[in-house]
């Protein structure tokens, strides 16, 4: 009889034998719905094992501390304490990782489907019950923040905004890129890109802005999220190193990194260093948002991670990261949130104009930074006040640059703006414009992979202001006050009525811009269609531009896996910018 | 798919502050759940508020969602609701403690010396057939697991998710044990035997054909159905709870009880779920009818196969001693037909 009841098991053997439990089948073999251009070899690299006697008190434990912190937090009278600028801006950026975190799990779901080595899927599995637990936790986050700040509206009805939303809408675009298409490049994009190198940016640099403004239930939630990040991005790399093992896979890796990296750098660096710097009280902090990516994107991802890879036969060459990095320099995010701060009413949280306090914070860490944007500064607050009697949008809107067909940000950035001319499901000759021209490149290697009504000013073209607030529920529940303000003051709240008397019409500057330069439309939208599109509904969409005209290599105008596959390494090698 | 409710209308109406509760809810009861603020639209729709279609597509054409990844349909996916409204907080309370109940019983049977009672030719039993059932967890897992992600509402990936998560619990802790008797018990209780009688023992063999079967299964809405209806009912009943309950009960067995137990516990969530959305597809006002026809077809493309697989165990149930084969076989049988006519439901297809 056992002498020591309490001894513990071996975990190295308890994983040997768990691992026992997959078995080559003989009378089915499974059936994939999704497809890959992806080869595997015989033995994947084996990446951590989760053990389930393990690692539900573990979870559980971490859920206990945050769940039990959302009390503690009330009871320190956290919601009204905490920095209101900075609980304004939580309503979307909670909401678009809550869509990020499903993007994730669902993401392990694809990959499952076409990874056949048994040792990987473990790993994959446990990360999708992470992953649902990270939703129940910033869901409950959102719902604390309705039920206890001081300014709930938005919150209440996020979940509406949230795809129709001119920003969030393009966070629902970078996610969707981790579980739709080829299941192994929506892997890389989730685990290798978005968790490896961008959640550190995510899950602790903004949490610790968080608890500068005084948000420390924001940073606990967040922390407890990015302890489970470890093991995610031990996935990435098994996954990585087993399908690097073979060599018809090289070009692919090559290919796929490097348009995961650009996608997700084209949406997180403008939003969240917007959100980082423009919705920040405090100013104690001493370093800037391109600081903290040199150290957690440059350093410890690019240049550990990426540049290592070489030594394993992956030649991807530097300039993408290069490239970002100097759109950042070039004010990528300096130049994004002053459009975003126009756009207010039309968002569903508020904004507060920034002080001298702010001014001086900017120019000590962006020297110059004032002189290139402190009039535009000057002139938000000026116009705060409804009595004013005028909104900066309608001024904004004349010169504003066009949105980008792939990444769905606008082209702030001038020399890299570009375009193309495509045609639409009726073969009418239109012109897409782009941010950069990696961004044309993802749009070109990826028929059919961009659909649906993907510029909000195309869809909103022609109507008022005060129609467009009103057809996207933007009024408060009295029924007149807009969700969002140019300013935080409990008075002198805008009304839709103070719209109405400085109304103006939308004019989306995609389609203004392509007259200008004399190109074909520049507009992508159509009231005919169910979805407002006019090339499908992204239910069943047919795509019409690949080989020239639109019928695809079979001529029935349908895309195929081969089809992208020699999209992708055959006829469009990596473009050299 | 018409007819998506408008959120929240109805909450909007009372006195609350309507800006202090999430609007785009529709609560099942009269007020919304932590798990219906938590759970409903976290997964985004064309049905719901996406009016301008889906961003992403596959290169086929598919969009992020595909309303053709099943072929049931109904006026609103994301009105479906789990009835125990599991979400991630109280599965993990409910995992953890299936856990701390197994390894309880462990502690005691060790501390207490109760594995010497333990029937003799029931331990020579769980030697030979102990941890198989711990392979058909494992494969119904590998395939939930796969398929939750085209589900049409969040409601229900959800609950694909954690089906697929308590399977893997199970398959596990069938192994823990196994690991745990060969320390106690002397040896002769490895993975690699286990394996070897689930690769090649002819009684298994057909439950093995059926549960790799269940790897060919595209349609979501299927893998729901079959393993709700079809899988768990007969084949998970006979072996979980007639055999390696009843039996270890009888053989004064303290561990495997403890683990299946549990086991049913979770069962009995899935159980509800399946009913749920089997009635959810079955009752919808458009589409009813011609689900339930699908629905026939599946239970009748799946129970014969699955009722074959039971009938093949009759020698495993031969081989340990106080169960009795009949009586389970019939048991399960009429509780898949309880199950079914609970949802509304045809009789299924009989076994030859
Ligand atoms: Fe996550
Ligand atoms: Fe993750
Ligand atoms: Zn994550
Ligand atoms: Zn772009």
């Amino acid at each position: 009889m056992a002498t020591t009841p309490t001894r513990r098991r071996s975990v190295t053997k308890t994983h040997e034998r768990i691992a026992q439990l997959g078995w080559n089948r003989d009378y089915h073999q499974p059936v994939p719905i999704y497809d890959t251009r992806y080869v595997f070899p015989e033995k994947a690299k084996d990446p951590m094992k989760q053990v389930m006697r393990e690692y539900l008190p573990m979870q559980l434990e971490k859920d206990e501390r945050v769940y039990g912190g959302f009390d503690a937090a009330l009871r320190a009278g956290m919601p009204t304490k905490a920095d209101e600028r900075w609980l304004q801006v939580m309503k979307p950026l909670v909401l678009i990782l809550v869509y990020a975190e499903g993007a994730a799990g669902r993401c392990m779901s694809v990959v499952m489907d076409v990874v056949p080595n048994e040792e990987l899927l473990n790993g994959y599995h446990v990360q999708f019950v992470d992953e649902v637990r990270h939703i129940g936790m910033q869901m409950n986050l959102a719902r604390w923040y309705t039920k206890h700040t001081p300014d709930p509206a938005g919150w209440h009805r996020g979940q509406e905004y949230l795809p129709e939303n001119l920003f969030t809408r393009a966070g629902i675009n970078l996610f969707s890129h981790a579980f739709v298409g080829d299941p192994i490049a929506a892997g890389f994009t989730m685990m290798t890109v978005i968790e490896t190198a961008f959640t550190n940016v995510a899950f602790v640099a903004l949490p610790d802005v968080a608890t500068r403004n005084g948000d420390f239930i924001q940073a606990t939630t967040y922390s407890s999220v990015q302890s489970d990040e470890a093991r995610h991005i031990s996935n990435g790399y098994a996954t990585m190193l087993t399908v690097l093992q073979k060599e018809e896979n090289i070009p692919l890796i090559q290919h796929d990194l490097q348009q995961a990296w650009w996608i997700t750098h084209a949406f997180v660096d403008p939003f969240v260093g917007t959100i980082m710097e423009y919705f920040s009280t405090d100013r104690s902090d001493t370093e800037n948002y391109v600081t903290k990516w040199d150290r957690w994107i440059r350093d410890d991802w690019y240049r550990s991670y990426v540049e290592q890879l070489g030594t394993m036969g992956v030649d991807i060459p530097p300039d993408m990261f290069v490239r970002a990095r100097e759109r950042l320099v070039a004010g990528l995010h300096h130049k994004t949130a002053p459009l975003a701060f126009s756009t207010w009413p039309l968002q569903f949280w508020k904004f507060d104009p920034l002080t001298e306090k702010d001014f001086d914070w900017f120019e000590a860490q962006y020297p110059g930074w004032y002189d290139e944007y402190g009039a535009t500064w000057e002139a938000y607050a000026a116009l705060a006040d409804p009595d004013e009697g005028a909104i900066l949008l309608a001024g904004f809107m004349e010169g504003a640059p066009p949105f980008c067909w792939t990444c769905m940000l606008a082209c702030v950035i001038d020399e890299d703006m570009c375009h193309r001319t495509c045609c639409d499901k009726e073969g009418v000759e239109r012109t897409r414009f782009y941010c950069s021209p990696e961004c044309r490149w993802l749009d070109e290697t990826n028929p059919g992979r961009y659909t649906g009504d993907r510029n909000f000013f195309d869809k909103h073209h022609g109507k008022s202001l005060s129609e467009v607030i009103l057809e996207l529920g933007l009024l408060r529940a009295d029924g007149k006050t807009l969700i969002g303000q140019p300013h935080l003051k409990k008075d002198r709240m805008w009304t839709i009525d103070h719209i109405r008397a400085c109304d103006f019409q939308i004019h989306s500057p995609n389609i203004v811009q392509a007259r200008e330069l004399g190109l074909p439309d520049g507009n992508w939208h159509s009231d005919e269609d169910p979805f407002g599109t006019v090339q499908g509904d992204g239910n069943g969409f047919q795509p019409v531009t690949l080989y020239g005209g639109g019928a695809g290599q079979n001529g029935d105008g349908r895309v195929r896996v081969e089809d992208m596959a020699r999209a992708a390494v055959g006829d469009t090698p990596w473009v050299k910018l | 798919m018409a007819g998506e409710v408008r959120a929240g209308e109805r909450r909007q109406r009372r006195g609350d502050e309507p800006e202090r509760s999430f609007q785009w809810v529709v609560p099942k009861g009269r007020k919304a759940s932590i798990y219906e603020d938590l759970t409903l639209d976290t997964q985004s729709s064309v049905h719901r508020f996406q009016k301008s279609g889906y961003y992403v597509s596959f290169a086929d054409g598919r969009g992020t969602w595909d309303d053709a990844s099943t072929g049931l349909d109904v006026v609103t996916w994301s009105a479906f609701r789990d009835p125990n409204e599991l979400w991630e907080r109280p599965y993990f309370q409910q995992g953890a403690q299936c856990e701390r109940e197994i390894e309880g019983a462990v502690k005691s049977a060790r501390s207490e010396g109760l594995l010497g009672d333990v029937d003799p030719a029931w331990v020579d039993f769980l030697r030979r057939d102990g941890q198989i059932q711990a392979f058909v967890e494992h494969g119904i897992w590998s395939i939930a697991t796969r398929r939750s992600r085209a589900a049409l509402a969040d409601t229900l990936t959800h609950g694909i998710v954690l089906y697929a998560a308590v399977k893997q619990r199970q398959a596990q802790a069938f192994v823990i044990e196994g690991m745990d008797l060969d320390e106690d018990l002397g040896g002769g209780f490895s993975i690699e035997a286990a394996k070897a009688r689930w690769l090649g023992e002819p009684a298994w063999q057909d439950t093995r054909r059926v549960v790799e079967r269940l790897g060919t299964i595209t349609d979501w809405g299927e893998l729901i159905l079959v393993c709700g209806l079809v899988i768990e009912p007969l084949l998970g009943g006979l072996v979980r709870r007639e055999l390696l309950l009843r039996g270890g009960l009888r053989a004064a067995d303290p561990i495997t009880p403890a683990i299946v137990r549990n086991a049913q516990r979770e069962g009995d969530w899935w159980h509800d779920f399946a009913l749920a959305f089997a009635r959810f597809c079955a009752e919808d006002p458009e589409h009813g009818e011609a689900n339930r026809a699908l629905i026939d077809g599946w239970l009748a493309a799946w129970t014969p196969e699955t009722l074959r697989a039971v009938d093949a165990l009759e020698p495993v149930f031969a081989g340990a001693p106080g169960v009795d084969f009949d009586r389970a076989r019939e048991a399960v049988v009429t509780g898949q037909q309880a199950l079914l006519a609970a949802a509304g439901l045809g009789e299924p297809v009989a076994a030859s």
